[in-house]
């Protein structure tokens, strides 16, 4: 009995022991702040990456491959943007044409053909010079295979023919007369080392990358990191930094634990909570910058084939342009853009972003209808849906009942489907949500199976693509919806003309008048609500670098541009100490603690054993 | 999900009224238990086949979701998928590529899935192994000392406590620590398994690693091990009222020794073998914790596979994992025979 | 004795009856004295009548985001917000309460689902000997087998998202564990001799079924159903979490879905991430209690615990 109670006592000094022996390094370390451990690791390592000059960028983004002529994700594509120079650059003012390959060029035959003049003295990474027959090697490459315009084919489709008169020349012939310049938004590849590729469209483009831009691919683990390192020889002038590594984090929260105990220097894509979250936070900087990506919901206003053929099950009520209208008065987007986004964007007009101001409708336009739940009331009213028994509007016996898609992994979405569906109640609209995996989504909507969803387009500088999905000529061939890209599934004859005299319109004001009428004309057919701009929200760490280029100039973003203006210009913020570090070194401490304090634990009660032993029979 | 079977008593008290083999030679038992085993993966397989061909929609079309590719592209990509043959065919397909462990390319991440799965096996073995070592003990441990000293407050106390943390879902106990030991107290990283930059020396990354272990293991081991403390309690419960003890204490052995050398390896049998059957929810656990602390393994792709979705890898996952359960039942029939007298007579 | 015959002739089936009120009643008075159960009971209780009024206490328009424009988003507990507001200005406690519907009739309707599967192959492996019996055996083998988290993944990915696929979900993947007690449970009431002699009076399968397994294996059934609603609440809020779960559906699961999206436990929204995980502590606590003294009275060699 004795012993046993002597051993009990024992026992539970030891475990005292070491709870103390646990928890007064953690507390000490956690007051004290443990930038000494790791500024004495990084010290010892020479090798060690997070210096002053590595820029080191949160991502949570996959990567399909580095192949500027395949790769389609945005990661490698926004990397891809820095690696190889366009014949002609988006400008970081508004996105404009500007100095690329090119320093000057030429529209004649009323748009028809294009010559280029490419700068002196541009020179590939490993020293050889770029010519006109590396841009020819590019064009020509997609052109002539498929698989090579897997990424950016579609924007060469009027693309007639290539000659290159002489080294600094480039003459593009193109189809069809067009106003948009050819030259924009095709990475342009050294023919010396794609040349001697056996299929260069299966080629990684990993390792050894020769390129014209301000940072080229030094390394890429899959799924763990990718490290850039900069160009000195980029023509724009060497960049301040010498690396950016991208760092993977799955989890977009963790992304932001990490900016704040200072293992990453960027992160993008943020929420409005994280955002908030960061706001105020010392030596970390947050920024809000206009987005080129507009969200809307789309109506099917009654699908046809090209051939004019109907397909889907879409409602009828939605054929009737009143109806779309009297929904648009009755959805409160500014609410929404307040509520849903915390405020982070512009409320939308029409679907080319506010970021391209000379494109944008803008939003005093006379076409705008403001939140009008009377007049959508009215407007119902007078299209024949009258107010049954419970509330909902009924017309020859059928309820004005519409379906509405969320995609099951949107959070935005489902928050603004809470709001979308009172208020349509409220004006005698029931609608019936669907919330379902994103391939499902995109299954029912290219067949026609829907009423209503959540959609939304990225764009770049020339709104052309953008006009060009909304026109006739562009509806599926098929009725399972296949054949062509639409919009909305929206198309009038008369957008179609206007679409063909601004895509010929040389003059930019003209041009500009005419995109306006044919946005206005979309605005009150109303295919879709568009709601917001959403910001990008991003922030950084200001205390290590700062100087980083918006584009566009003001109020733009800093990743994910149409541009490589972002970190061009970064350079570090002159606070050259090791990032601060948080958590890891105190778990350090303290795991190494507990496993010490078990073998300790373990040893002693081996020892106590074999000494009790015998007492055994 | 935690468990397929509430853990009580009354599964216990089954286990030891099940008649058991007596005498069988090593070797058929062997041979028997890998057959079942393979006859179970094999129905793996199949449902792994057929439950995915339910689905109504083109799997071409959601490899090539985000891309624009015209009609006669996507014939192509079906041509190159298999999937206009007929359905027989595209099962023999499938089984052979299965043994060749070939489940296809994941649609989000663009690799094969078999590259994928081998990349983040062993983190999930890591994990998941670290964690059954643990709850095991611990719960094995508290569990006969909890129904050796039945009634007591150790005991009242041991059981209230596992049967809350039972009741308490895996991930929202993950939240809580990772609120609580990383977001507010900063004291163990709040996700992934390596720090970005890690150490180069071995001891410095074995310490980061496991730096990063500590806060998913202790999920784990909090909600699995108050089942192996219910059923090792309930097995010692039982064996503590034999006659055979009786004479051991009237021989004037000590308490814990009697408990120690006789009840225990007697009461570990049937808890053990219950203790591997449920290894299987242990390890489906994987899942939910991978997701909260950002773990790179299996359970994290099973969720970005849901996410996605990703078919392909949704497949491999859940045959891999499914197979690994199973090897580990193997595991426990083996280990079972083992500790059994009665059953090693050849 | 002629006295005594002319008391108590009534009908075999009044007799029945009279016998099972009777059983009813000392099962009733065994679990009063169990008090670990009654607390669960009256918790069990206290949450069904608040799952249905709440229409009552807390009425839609409390759900209703556009009427609640002006209510403060992420606001702590307090006074005016007892358990504090979600992401949309919403009421916590009212998205609990109306949680509390979905979460057990999804936690039931599964069990349900689970329990009809596994009573039914349970009482059919222990029935039927020779290969049927064996073949049943290897299924219930081979579910208890698979990892059930999982299968409930794949299954809800293929499906159409929604709280049937969820309830159908785990219904399928958590049958095996009470088959498995149903089997062996059938296994000893076979052996009982009035079972063999039924059978010499020429009694068919289904009548045994019905009228012997069936009401043998019935009270062992309701023990392990209890327990399993503890587990189909888990299990729903597990995959709600994932984000196979109905979003439409206010499911203390959809809420932690939601604290996760909007990184409610990094950005300091503690009440958004405690509130309904404790909720579902508590009640699956309860049920397990409640299930834990049925047991101990179905089960005498158990009473000892």
């Amino acid at each position: 009995m004795r012993t046993r109670h002597r051993k009990h006592l024992v026992r539970a000094l030891c475990v005292a022991a070491a709870a103390a022996m646990v928890v007064a390094p953690a507390a000490a370390a956690n007051a004290a702040a443990p930038t000494g451990i790791h500024a004495a690791q990084s010290s010892a390592q020479p090798t060690d990456k997070s210096d002053a000059k590595t820029l080191r960028v949160a991502t949570s983004g996959f990567v399909d491959s580095f192949n500027p002529f395949t790769s389609i994700y945005l990661l490698p594509t926004n990397i891809l943007r820095y690696t190889y120079e366009f014949l002609v650059q988006n400008s970081q003012e508004d996105g404009s044409p500007t100095e690329g390959l090119a320093e000057k060029w030429e529209p004649s035959d009323g748009g028809k053909v294009w010559t280029f003049t490419l700068q002196d003295g541009l020179k590939w990474s490993d020293g050889k010079p770029i010519t006109s027959a590396d841009v020819a090697y590019t064009y020509q490459a997609m052109m002539d295979d498929p698989a090579m315009g897997v990424a950016n084919g579609g924007l060469l489709s009027n693309l007639d023919s290539i000659e290159t008169p002489d080294e600094k020349t480039v003459v593009l012939n193109m189809k069809e007369p067009q106003a948009p310049n050819p030259g924009v938004e095709i990475p342009v590849v050294p023919k010396h080392v794609w040349e001697k590729i056996d299929k260069p469209a299966e080629y990684a483009n990993d390792k050894d990358v020769v390129g014209s831009g301000p940072f080229l691919l030094e390394s890429y683990k899959a799924n763990q990191s990718i490290v850039l390192k900069a160009n000195k020889d980029f023509w724009r002038g060497a960049p301040k930094i010498d690396r950016i590594q991208y760092i993977y984090y799955t989890n977009s929260d963790a992304q932001v634990q990490a900016l704040r105990s200072g293992d990453v220097d960027m992160v993008t894509g943020l929420t409005a909570t994280q955002f908030e979250a960061l706001d105020g936070v010392k030596g970390i900087a947050t920024h809000s910058g206009q987005g080129r990506r507009y969200s809307a919901i789309s109506f099917n206003v009654g699908l046809k084939t090209r051939d004019g053929q109907a397909y889907g099950n879409g409602s009828p009520a939605l054929q009737d342009e009143a109806v779309r209208q009297a929904i648009r008065l009755g959805t409160d987007t500014d609410t929404l853009l307040e509520k849903v986004l915390g405020g982070y964007g512009e409320p939308a007009t029409s679907f080319i972003p506010a970021s391209y101001p000379k494109w944008t409708l803008p939003a005093g336009d006379k076409v705008i209808m403001k939140f009008d739940p009377e007049a959508a009331k009215q407007k119902l009213e007078e299209a024949g849906w009258k107010a049954g028994a419970d509330g909902i509007r009924e017309k020859d016996g059928k309820k004005l009942e519409l379906r509405l898609y969320v995609d099951s992994t949107s959070a935005t979405e489902q928050a603004e489907a809470e709001f979308f569906v009172p208020w349509m109640k409220d004006i005698g609209v029931a609608i019936k949500v669907e919330s379902t995996d994103t391939d499902t989504i995109t299954a029912e909507t290219t067949k026609g199976n829907y009423d209503m969803y959540f959609s939304g387009w990225s764009q770049g500088a020339d709104p052309d693509y953008q006009l060009g999905i909304n026109t006739c000529a562009n509806m599926p061939t098929a009725t399972d919806g296949s054949g062509g890209t639409s919009q909305d599934g929206w198309c009038d004859p008369e957008f179609d003309k206007l679409y063909q005299e601004q895509h010929t319109e040389l003059d930019q004001s003209k041009r500009e008048a005419i995109v306006r009428k044919m946005l206005e004309m979309n605005y009150t057919a109303t295919p879709q609500i568009a709601t917001w701009y959403a910001n990008s929200l991003e922030a950084y760490r200001s205390d290590r670098f700062t100087d980083f280029s918006l584009m566009p100039k003001k109020d733009g973003i800093i990743a994910n541009q149409s541009g490589y203006w972002g970190y061009l210009t970064v350079r570090p913020a002159g606070d050259d100490t090791a990032a601060t570090d948080g958590g890891p070194n105190v778990g350090l401490i303290v795991t190494g603690v507990v496993i010490a304090v078990l073998v300790i634990g373990g040893i002693v009660f081996v020892a106590m054993r074999r000494r009790n032993s015998a007492d055994i029979e | 999900m935690s468990n397929a079977v509430p853990a009580t008593e009354a599964v216990i008290l089954e286990e030891q009224g099940e008649v058991r083999p007596r005498g069988v030679p090593a070797l058929k038992y062997a041979s028997s238990k890998i057959g079942g085993a393979l006859i179970s993966l094999v129905m793996v397989i199949l449902l792994g086949f057929f439950a995915f061909k339910i689905l109504p929609g083109d799997p071409a079309r959601a490899a090539a979701r985000d891309r624009q590719m015209t009609p006669e592209q996507l014939e192509q990509l079906r041509h190159q998928m298999g999937l206009d043959k007929p359905l027989w065919q595209q099962f023999t397909d499938y089984l052979g590529n299965v043994f060749t462990l070939n489940f296809g390319q994941s649609y989000v991440y663009k690799q094969s899935v078999s590259s994928l799965i081998g990349e983040y096996f062993w983190n999930t073995i890591l994990l998941t192994g670290t964690a059954a070592v643990i709850a095991i003990a611990l719960g094995l441990w508290l569990g006969q000392k909890a129904g050796w000293l039945h009634g007591s407050t150790f005991d009242k106390l041991t059981t209230g406590t596992s049967l809350v943390l039972w009741s308490v879902p895996t991930f929202w106990l993950g939240l809580l620590l990772l609120m609580i030991f990383g977001g507010t107290l900063h004291w163990f990283p709040t996700g992934g398994m390596t720090s970005p930059n890690p150490p180069a020396d071995a001891p410095g990354l074995v310490l980061d690693v496991i730096s990063h272990m500590v806060l998913p293991v202790i999920t784990m081991v909090a909600v699995v091990y108050a089942q192996y403390v219910l059923v090792m309690r309930a097995s010692v419960m039982e064996e503590r009222t034999a006659d055979y003890l009786v004479t051991a204490r009237a021989k004037g052995l000590r308490d814990d020794l009697v408990r120690s050398r006789h009840a225990v390896p007697n009461a570990l049998l049937p808890a053990v073998t219950l203790v591997f059957m449920h290894l299987g929810g242990l390890i489906a656990g994987a899942v939910t914790v991978e997701t909260v602390f950002s773990w790179p393994g299996l359970g994290k792709l099973t969720f970005q596979a849901i996410q996605g979705p990703d078919l392909p890898l949704l497949q491999g996952t859940f045959v891999v994992f499914s197979a690994i359960i199973i090897v580990m039942n193997l595991a426990a029939d083996f280990v079972y025979r083992w500790l059994d007298p009665r059953v090693r007579r050849a | 004795m002629s006295a005594q015959i002319a008391t108590i002739a009534r009908s075999p089936r009044r007799l029945a009856w009279m016998r099972r009120r009777k059983a009813l009643g000392s099962f009733c008075r065994q679990f009063s004295h169990n008090r670990t159960g009654m607390a669960g009971l009256i918790l069990l209780m206290l949450v069904i009548v608040i799952a249905m009024v709440a229409p009552v206490i807390a009425p839609a328009w409390m759900l209703d985001a556009t009427k609640l424009i002006d209510a403060p988003r992420f606001a702590p507990p307090s006074w005016e917000h007892p358990l504090g507001t979600d992401h949309l200005g919403r009421e916590i406690w009212v998205r609990m309460v109306w949680g509390a519907q979905v979460s057990l009739v999804v936690g039931f309707a599964a069990t349900a689902v689970s329990m009809l599967i596994g009573t039914i192959v349970g009482i059919a492996a222990g029935h039927f000997t020779g290969w049927t019996g064996g073949l049943l055996m290897r299924i219930i083998d081979f579910f208890l087998v698979l990892p059930s988290l999982i299968l409930a993944i794949v299954l809800s990915s293929v499906l159409q998202r929604g709280v049937w696929t969820i309830v159908i979900a785990i219904g399928l993947t958590s049958w095996a564990g009470t088959a498995r007690v149903v089997r062996s449970q059938t296994l000893s009431v076979e052996a009982r001799d009035y079972i063999e002699r039924s059978r010499v009076l020429g009694a068919g399968h289904w009548h045994i079924i019905v009228k012997h397994l069936l009401p043998g294996v019935l009270p062992l059934v309701l023990a392990n159903t209890t327990l399993t609603v503890g587990s189909a609440i888990i299990a729903e809020s597990t995959l709600s979490f994932l984000g196979l779960g109905d979003t439409t559906m206010q499911s203390w699961g959809a809420v932690l879905k939601n604290s996760m999206d909007y990184s409610a436990a990094t950005a300091g929204y503690w009440w958004y991430v405690l509130v309904p995980g404790i909720a579902i502590v508590l009640v699956v606590l309860a049920f397990t209690l409640v299930g834990r003294a049925v047991e101990n009275i179905v089960n005498p060699t158990l009473r000892s615990r």
